[in-house]
């Protein structure tokens, strides 16, 4: 019995040692996986750092001027000019639609604008006279105007007319067009012509499911928030949103300026049946601001003067950024219903007014 | 989650300080839009900064209102309700901003030059044959390419017979070892450049996109207003290579 007993506290004695020594050994054992486990990260990672950085010094630079061509370079600055050129315009219209999301009540535009739509488009379309800037401007200040109840076939004329026929645009074309004043007046009519007959056919045939209503976001203080902090946080929304799709557009249009040599257009310029569709499309894809396509469109004179006014009416209602745009504000199903309709509409009239008074 | 809450406020930030460094800290905006577009570039980007900082503040205040902001969601921000895509953080397309902001801040990109003045034909500005108020005294008087351009095909006071002219513009290369003098000319932005060239005979041709100042009389050629008279020709007399000017396009 004893002895077994001694054998049991031997053996148990044993294996605490046994145990200690397990347990010092896989510390020991940890200890130098560790210090091997750092030793290979470190001559696995170092090499391997050392070798991109040495390869990264040596051929990034060759790379890097490989893949900055003069295409490259040239897409580049059209692309941060479209940009920069945007964004006073842009910051524009965002103030302006800020101010109106958080400063005037809802009541001043039922009793600006006549209740039946039918009426409502054509003042809504007139009174885009008074917003001097490029088509930037125009959708932010739209979505507000829909936001504070301002029925959206209204809205929508108001959207089209104002890039187009506000007085910078129009001394503009005058400029660009010397001795010509009927040019001012063709466009002047055609593009309130578009905008009017978009604002009914929307009224008529638009259904609300395809709009993505603009939801009010009035800030930090719910939904019917106004005053100081509602601008602001309408304010710096907008511009950010707006300003994300313009740098979208800008893309698109940098790419199809680049892409599409403009000597493709000799070929054309014979037939004025084939002049006007082309440069309606064109317009869509140069993205010219509409405060410098008349001079674009004067530049372009071996076209007739009918191609060159549908060249000046469908770039400030539809063009690439602009419908980057709309699908950021209104949603991706009314951008292309309502292009293109606009673009059928503007070509249209811009043929009837031009073979009326060109 | 601070990050995040920051985004908007970084965004602003950052596309003000771009469009400052291009308009009040140097005259590189002139390689993307035309000089009168710089007052209004000022003062959006002063504008962009203050917004931004405001964002900021605003947020921050929020931020400890709530005793730290551990939580994203059930705080009061009305973007989270109307299925848009972004909550505090703003707006998701937004960060496309960054592109073009870092861009003009980090490596800003150079005018357009002979790519894009040899890809499109060159436009004759659209007018008819008529006569030109009188040139400028001076000898030689300074033109821009536009400008002898249009004298050179549709004045039918012939101003240019006799005077010696200056003109300044980068250096394209066309068939045959003709060279040109060529500027492009743009009303708003780079985008809609378009391209003036007078062909520069009696010297050797610099190499494509240098700079020079060409000194020299009219040679004339082509009937007046047709396109035997297009592209006009310039008999040098000097080729001096210079500086890109600050303005590196020329005004309509």
């Amino acid at each position: 019995m004893a002895v077994s007993l001694r054998e049991d506290v031997g053996g148990t004695r044993q294996r605490h040692y046994w145990d200690r020594r397990v347990q010092n050994q896989r510390t020991v054992v940890d200890g130098v996986r560790l210090v091997v486990r750092a030793l290979v990260y470190a001559v696995l990672g170092g090499a391997s750092l050392i070798a991109i950085a040495t390869v990264v010094s040596v051929l990034g630079p060759t790379l890097a001027l490989d893949l900055y061509t003069p295409p490259v370079a040239a897409w580049w600055t059209v692309f941060t000019a479209i940009a920069v050129q945007g964004v006073p315009f842009l910051l524009l219209g965002t103030v302006v639609s800020a101010a109106i999301g958080a400063f005037v009540p809802e009541r001043v535009f039922t009793k600006l604008l006549p209740r039946n739509p039918a009426l409502a488009v054509p003042v809504a379309g007139a009174a885009g006279v008074v917003l001097p800037g490029c088509e930037c401007a125009s959708v932010p200040v739209a979505g507000s105007l829909m936001r504070r109840g301002v029925a959206p076939a209204a809205a929508l004329a108001f959207l089209l007319s104002a890039p187009a026929i506000n007085p910078v645009v129009l001394v503009a074309t005058s400029i660009a067009f010397p001795g010509q004043p009927r040019m001012v007046l063709a466009r002047l009519v055609a593009s309130l012509a578009t905008a009017v007959v978009m604002g009914w056919l929307w009224a008529r045939f638009g259904k609300d499911e395809w709009l993505r209503m603009p939801a009010s976001r009035g800030g930090d203080g719910g939904p019917d928030a106004s005053g100081p902090r509602a601008f602001l946080a309408g304010l710096q929304h907008d511009f950010l949103h707006a300003g994300g799709f313009l740098v979208l557009g800008a893309a698109a249009a940098a790419t199809f300026n680049i892409a599409v040599p403009r000597s493709v257009l000799d070929l054309f310029t014979g037939t004025a049946l084939a002049a006007v569709p082309l440069l309606a499309v064109l317009a869509v894809v140069l993205c010219v601001c509409s405060e410098a396509d008349a001079f674009v469109a004067a530049s372009l004179s071996a076209f007739p003067l009918t191609a060159r006014l549908a060249f000046m009416v469908v770039g400030p209602m539809v063009d690439l950024k602009l419908i980057a745009l709309q699908a950021g504000t209104f949603g991706r199903a009314f951008a292309v219903r309502f292009s293109s309709a606009t673009w059928v509409v503007a070509v249209t009239s811009s043929v009837l007014v031009g073979w009326w008074l060109l | 989650m601070r990050r995040r809450r920051y985004g908007p406020a970084v965004l602003l930030l950052l596309t003000g300080a771009a469009v400052l460094r291009v308009t009040l800290f140097s005259d590189l905006y002139l390689r993307y839009v035309q000089a009168g577009l710089r007052p209004y570039l000022i003062v959006s980007g002063v504008a962009l900064v203050l917004l931004g900082v405001t964002t900021a503040v605003l947020r921050r205040e929020a931020y400890e209102g709530e005793g730290g902001g551990h939580d994203e969601e059930g705080h009061g921000e009305p973007d989270d309700h109307h299925g848009h895509s972004h909550g505090a953080a703003g707006p998701r397309v937004a960060w496309l901003l960054t592109l073009p902001a870092l861009a003009l801040l980090l490596f800003p990109p150079p005018a357009l030059g002979s790519y894009s003045a040899g890809r499109e034909a060159a436009q004759r500005a659209a007018q008819g044959v008529g006569s030109f108020p009188a040139l400028p005294a001076g000898d030689p008087v300074e033109l821009s390419v536009a400008q002898f351009s249009s004298r050179a095909i549709y004045d039918s006071g012939r101003s240019l017979k006799g005077r010696t002219v200056r003109m300044t513009g980068f250096v394209t290369h066309g068939d045959d070892g003709t060279w040109y003098v060529t500027r492009l000319l743009v009303s708003c932005c780079a985008a809609d450049a378009t391209t003036s060239k007078a062909e520069v005979r009696g010297d050797d041709a610099p190499p494509t996109d240098t700079w020079v100042t060409v000194t020299g009389t009219w040679h004339p050629k082509g009937k007046l207003g047709s396109d035997a008279a297009w592209p006009p020709v310039l008999d040098a007399t000097s080729v001096r290579q210079v500086k890109q000017p600050a303005d590196p396009y020329e005004k309509r």
